[in-house]
C-alpha cells in the first residue's frame, strides 16, 4: 500500500491546467471574492461571485463531471476531485451555482425529460440560471417525508402550489426553485409527492429572510399561494416525487465535498496564523487541540485518497455515509478551537479581516452538525444502512 | 461542610428566582439589547427593591452583611435569566473591595450607602480583562494599576466602546492616568484584594454560567417536548434524549464544586483561588455541553435569531473567557497540582472540614 496511486500523467496534465486557467483569471476584480463566499459567508458580493461563475463557464469549468453528452466536461472522478482541490487551493470564491450543478442538473441529467434538459441545462451550465432547494417545512425537518405543501393540476396542465418552505438557503438570490409537494390529497409520508421546477419571481411567491444567530440572512421562507409550475415542469411522474428527491440527496453526499478538504486546510491555516499572532503558541492545551485538528484533517485527506485509489462509485458512496458526520463535528471543534485560540478578542467584534473571518467560522460551524442531516440522522443512516440495524419505528410513514 | 445552605439562604434564592420569573422573560433581555446603553435603569431599580445591590454591604453602611454563600446562589439566577446589569460588578466585587480598604473610612462612607441603596454603578478593571464592563453609566471606575486600586469617576476616564458577541455585555478600553490623588489603596494591601476581587468574579461567574447551563437545558427540554417529527416529540427518540442527560449529568457534577469553591471564599481558605478556578472550570465546561446539546436539539432553529436559546449560548461562550478563560484557570490548577510539596491524596482529597452552617454564622457574627 502506498499513500496514494502514483497520478496518471494526464491527471498531472489535467491539474496544471486548472492551477494554470485559475492564476490567470482569479485576479483583478475577482481578487475581492477570494477565499469568499464559503460556508457562513454566502452572502459575500453576490453581484460578483455571479460574474465569476460567468467567468468560470466561459473556461468550461462549470458543471466539469457532467457527461460530456450534456455540456459537460465528463471528467473522471479523480480529475474531478483535482478540480475542486486546486479550485479550494487557490481560495475560488463559494460557488454560487453549486444547486444547480451538483443537485438539479445530476438529477435532470438522470430523470428528466429531453424538454427539461434543453429548457435548464444550459442556464445552469452558463452561470446565468441559480437554483434554491425546496424541501424542508416547519414540520418536515428531519421527518423530511411529512410534507404538507400542496400542489394540483388546472385544466391547462400546469401546477399550482400551495404551502410554505423553510431554511431555504439563497432564496433571494436565485431565480428558481426545486420544491416537493403533495400532489395527491390525503397522502401520507413519502407517498403521493411531487417534484417540482418553479421561477421564484411570480406573483404567488414570497421570501421572507430569516435572521441568524450571527446576524447575517442567508436563509429564508419561502411561501407559495397558488404559485405556478408550467405543465412541462414536473420532474417524474405524480406520485414519484420521493424517488427524486432522495435520489437527488445522493449526489449532494458526492465528490464537492471532497475539495472542501482543501477549504478546511485553508482555514486551519488562519487559526494557526492566529495563534502565532496573539503569541499563544506555547499554551500546552492549545497545542494538544492544534495537534489533534491536523490529524483529524489528515484523517479525511486520507479517506479521499482511499475513495479515489477505489476509482469506482461504490466505494464513494460507502466513504460518504459517514463523511458528513465527520467532517461536521471536526469542523465544528475547529470553530471552537479558533476563538480559544483568538483568547480576548475573540468575543469582541472586530474589524480585523482575520478575526472577522474566525469569528464566521465559529458562528456558522455551530450549524454543521445540523443542516444537510443532523448527527442524529446521520448516526441513524449508519447504523441502519451501514451497519443492517433495524430501523428505529417511525410512527407517522406510510 | 456539608453542601446545606442555611434557611435564609434558600429562601432569598426563592424569591429571587420567582422574582426574575416574573420580571426578566427573554422579551425584556431582547428590549434592552436593542437600546444604546443596554441597561435599564427600570430594571436596575427593582432589583434594588429586592436588596440585591445591599446583600454584602455590611450592615453599618445600610447593607445586609451578607456574603458568599448568598451570592453564589443569586449569581446562579443572574445566569438562568440572564441579567443585563452591571449588579455583580457594583454590589458584589466592588463593595468587597471597598469595605475592605485598609484605610478607606471616606470612600467606604461616600460609597457603600450608595451601593446598597441601588444608587451608583460602579465598574472593576483588573488586568486579566483587557476591558472594562459597564464603563460608560459606572459612577465610579475602581481600577488596578500595578497592584494598588485607583478610584476615579466617570469624567476623568476616555472610553471606547468594543462590541461583544453578547450584546448583554458592554465592554469598554479605558483610557486613564494614575496619579497620588487617584490612588485608595498602596500596592502592598491591594494585591491581596486584587485577588480576593478575582476569586470572587471567577466563582461569581462560574455561578452564571451553571444557572445559563440549566437554562439552556430547560429550553432543549421544552423544545424536544413539544417539536414533533414522525408523529411524535423528538424528545422521545434515544438520539435526542441521550443528548440531554449528558448535560444535566455535567451540570450536577458542578454545582457541588462551585459551591465547595463558595465556601473557601467564604472561609477564606488558602486555597479559595484554586477552588475557584475548579469551579469555574466545571461550570463553564456544563455551559458550554449545554449550549452546544441545546443547539443540537433545536436543529435549525436554535441557528436563527428569533429563537431565545441564541442569546443564553452567547452569554455562555463570553462569560466562559471572562476573568480568566479555560487556558488560565487550568494553568492555575496545574500550578497547584504540581507544585512541590503540596498535599494530596485521599487523606486531603476526602478530609473533612468544618460543618458550612456552624463556619457560616461564624462569619456572620463577625461582619455584623
Amino acid at each position: 500500500m502506498t499513500e496514494a496511486r502514483p497520478a496518471l500523467p494526464e491527471d498531472e496534465l489535467f491539474r496544471a491546467e486548472i492551477v494554470a486557467w485559475l492564476d490567470a483569471h482569479l485576479c483583478g476584480d475577482y481578487e475581492a471574492v477570494r477565499h469568499r463566499g464559503g460556508p457562513g459567508d454566502e452572502e459575500a458580493d453576490p453581484v460578483l461571485r455571479r460574474r465569476w461563475e460567468q467567468e468560470l463557464a466561459r473556461g468550461g469549468w462549470t458543471c466539469v463531471g457532467w457527461p460530456k453528452a450534456e455540456g459537460g466536461r465528463g471528467l473522471s472522478i479523480a480529475q474531478q476531485v483535482i478540480f475542486h482541490e486546486e479550485y479550494a487551493r487557490a481560495g475560488g470564491p463559494g460557488r454560487m451555482g453549486h444547486i444547480g450543478e451538483t443537485l438539479l442538473g445530476p438529477s435532470l441529467i438522470a430523470w428528466g425529460t429531453p424538454e427539461q434538459k434543453a429548457r435548464f441545462l444550459p442556464g445552469i451550465r452558463a452561470g446565468t440560471e441559480f437554483w434554491c432547494q425546496g424541501y424542508s417545512e416547519p414540520n418536515a425537518g428531519s421527518d423530511l417525508a411529512n410534507v404538507q405543501t400542496r400542489c394540483w393540476q388546472e385544466a391547462d396542465g400546469s401546477w399550482r402550489v400551495q404551502g410554505q418552505k423553510i431554511w431555504t438557503s439563497l432564496a433571494h438570490e436565485s431565480d428558481w426553485i426545486f420544491v416537493v409537494a403533495r400532489c395527491v390529497p390525503g397522502s401520507k409520508g413519502s407517498k403521493g409527492l411531487a417534484f417540482l421546477l418553479l421561477p421564484l419571481r411570480q406573483p404567488g411567491i414570497s421570501i421572507r429572510p430569516i435572521r441568524q444567530m450571527a446576524g447575517g440572512n442567508e436563509f429564508n421562507e419561502v411561501f407559495f399561494d397558488g404559485a405556478v409550475a408550467e405543465a412541462g415542469h414536473i420532474v417524474g411522474a405524480p406520485g414519484e416525487g420521493w424517488k427524486i428527491a432522495m435520489g437527488l440527496l445522493e449526489f449532494e453526499r458526492g465528490l464537492s465535498t471532497l475539495g472542501q478538504q482543501m477549504h478546511f486546510l485553508h482555514e486551519f491555516e488562519l487559526v494557526l496564523d492566529a495563534m502565532r499572532r496573539s503569541g499563544r503558541t506555547h499554551d500546552a492545551q492549545l497545542r494538544q487541540r492544534v495537534a489533534q485538528a491536523w490529524c483529524g484533517l489528515r484523517a479525511m485527506r486520507y479517506n479521499a485518497l482511499r475513495v479515489l485509489a477505489d476509482r469506482a462509485d461504490a466505494g464513494l458512496r460507502r466513504e460518504a455515509l459517514i463523511y458528513k458526520h465527520y467532517w461536521s463535528n471536526w469542523h465544528r471543534e475547529l470553530g471552537k478551537l479558533a476563538m480559544d485560540v483568538l483568547g480576548p478578542e475573540a468575543d469582541v467584534v472586530s474589524d480585523d479581516p482575520l478575526i472577522r473571518r474566525l469569528q464566521q467560522l465559529f458562528f456558522f460551524s455551530r450549524a454543521d452538525t445540523i443542516y444537510a442531516g443532523t448527527n442524529e440522522i446521520q448516526l441513524n443512516l449508519i447504523a441502519e444502512r451501514g451497519l443492517g440495524l433495524p430501523r428505529e419505528p417511525r410512527p407517522a410513514a406510510a | 461542610m456539608d453542601f446545606d445552605f442555611s434557611a435564609d439562604a434558600i429562601a432569598l434564592r426563592d424569591s429571587i428566582h420567582r422574582f426574575l420569573m416574573v420580571e426578566a422573560a427573554p422579551e425584556m433581555l431582547r428590549e434592552i439589547w436593542e437600546t444604546a446603553s443596554g441597561r435599564s435603569a427600570a430594571l436596575r431599580a427593582k432589583l434594588a427593591d429586592q436588596g440585591l445591590t445591599a446583600l454584602s454591604v455590611p450592615e453599618s453602611h445600610g447593607g445586609m452583611g451578607l456574603g458568599d454563600l448568598e451570592w453564589v446562589l443569586v449569581q446562579y439566577e443572574l445566569g438562568y435569566y440572564a441579567i443585563p446589569d452591571s449588579l455583580s460588578d457594583t454590589a458584589y466585587l466592588a463593595a468587597h473591595l471597598l469595605q475592605h480598604l485598609p484605610n478607606g473610612a471616606a470612600a467606604k462612607q461616600d460609597w457603600l450607602p450608595r451601593i446598597a441603596s441601588g444608587q451608583v454603578r460602579v465598574a472593576v478593571g483588573h488586568p486579566v480583562n483587557r476591558l472594562v464592563a459597564d464603563a460608560e453609566l459606572a459612577d465610579l471606575l475602581l481600577l488596578w494599576h500595578a497592584d494598588e486600586i485607583h478610584a476615579l469617576r466617570r469624567d476623568q476616564v476616555q472610553l471606547a466602546a468594543r462590541t461583544s458577541i453578547d450584546a448583554s455585555r458592554r465592554l469598554f478600553e479605558v483610557r486613564w492616568t494614575a496619579s497620588d490623588a487617584t490612588r485608595i489603596c498602596s500596592a502592598q494591601a491591594g494585591a491581596a484584594l486584587w485577588q480576593a476581587v478575582h476569586d470572587r468574579a471567577t466563582v461569581a461567574l462560574a455561578a452564571q454560567l451553571l444557572g445559563l447551563a440549566q437554562r439552556m437545558l430547560d429550553l432543549g427540554i421544552d423544545y424536544a417536548a413539544q417539536r414533533k417529527q414522525f408523529g411524535k416529540p423528538i424528545g422521545s427518540f434515544q438520539a435526542v434524549k441521550h443528548q440531554l442527560a449528558d448535560v444535566a449529568v455535567k451540570i450536577e457534577f458542578a454545582r457541588p464544586v462551585l459551591h465547595r469553591a463558595a465556601y473557601a471564599l467564604a472561609e477564606q481558605q488558602p486555597l479559595a483561588s484554586i477552588h475557584a478556578s475548579q469551579a469555574k472550570l466545571a461550570c463553564g465546561e456544563a455551559a458550554l455541553l449545554a449550549a452546544r446539546k441545546s443547539l443540537q436539539v433545536h436543529g435549525a432553529m436554535g441557528y436563527t435569531w428569533e429563537a431565545d436559546l441564541q442569546m443564553f449560548m452567547k452569554r455562555a461562550w463570553a462569560l466562559d473567557a471572562s476573568w480568566g478563560d479555560r487556558s488560565f484557570h487550568k494553568a492555575r490548577l496545574a500550578e497547584h497540582v504540581l507544585a512541590d510539596g503540596v498535599r494530596l491524596g485521599p487523606g486531603e482529597t476526602f478530609a473533612i472540614p468544618e460543618p458550612a452552617a456552624r463556619a457560616t454564622r461564624a462569619v456572620r457574627s463577625a461582619t455584623a
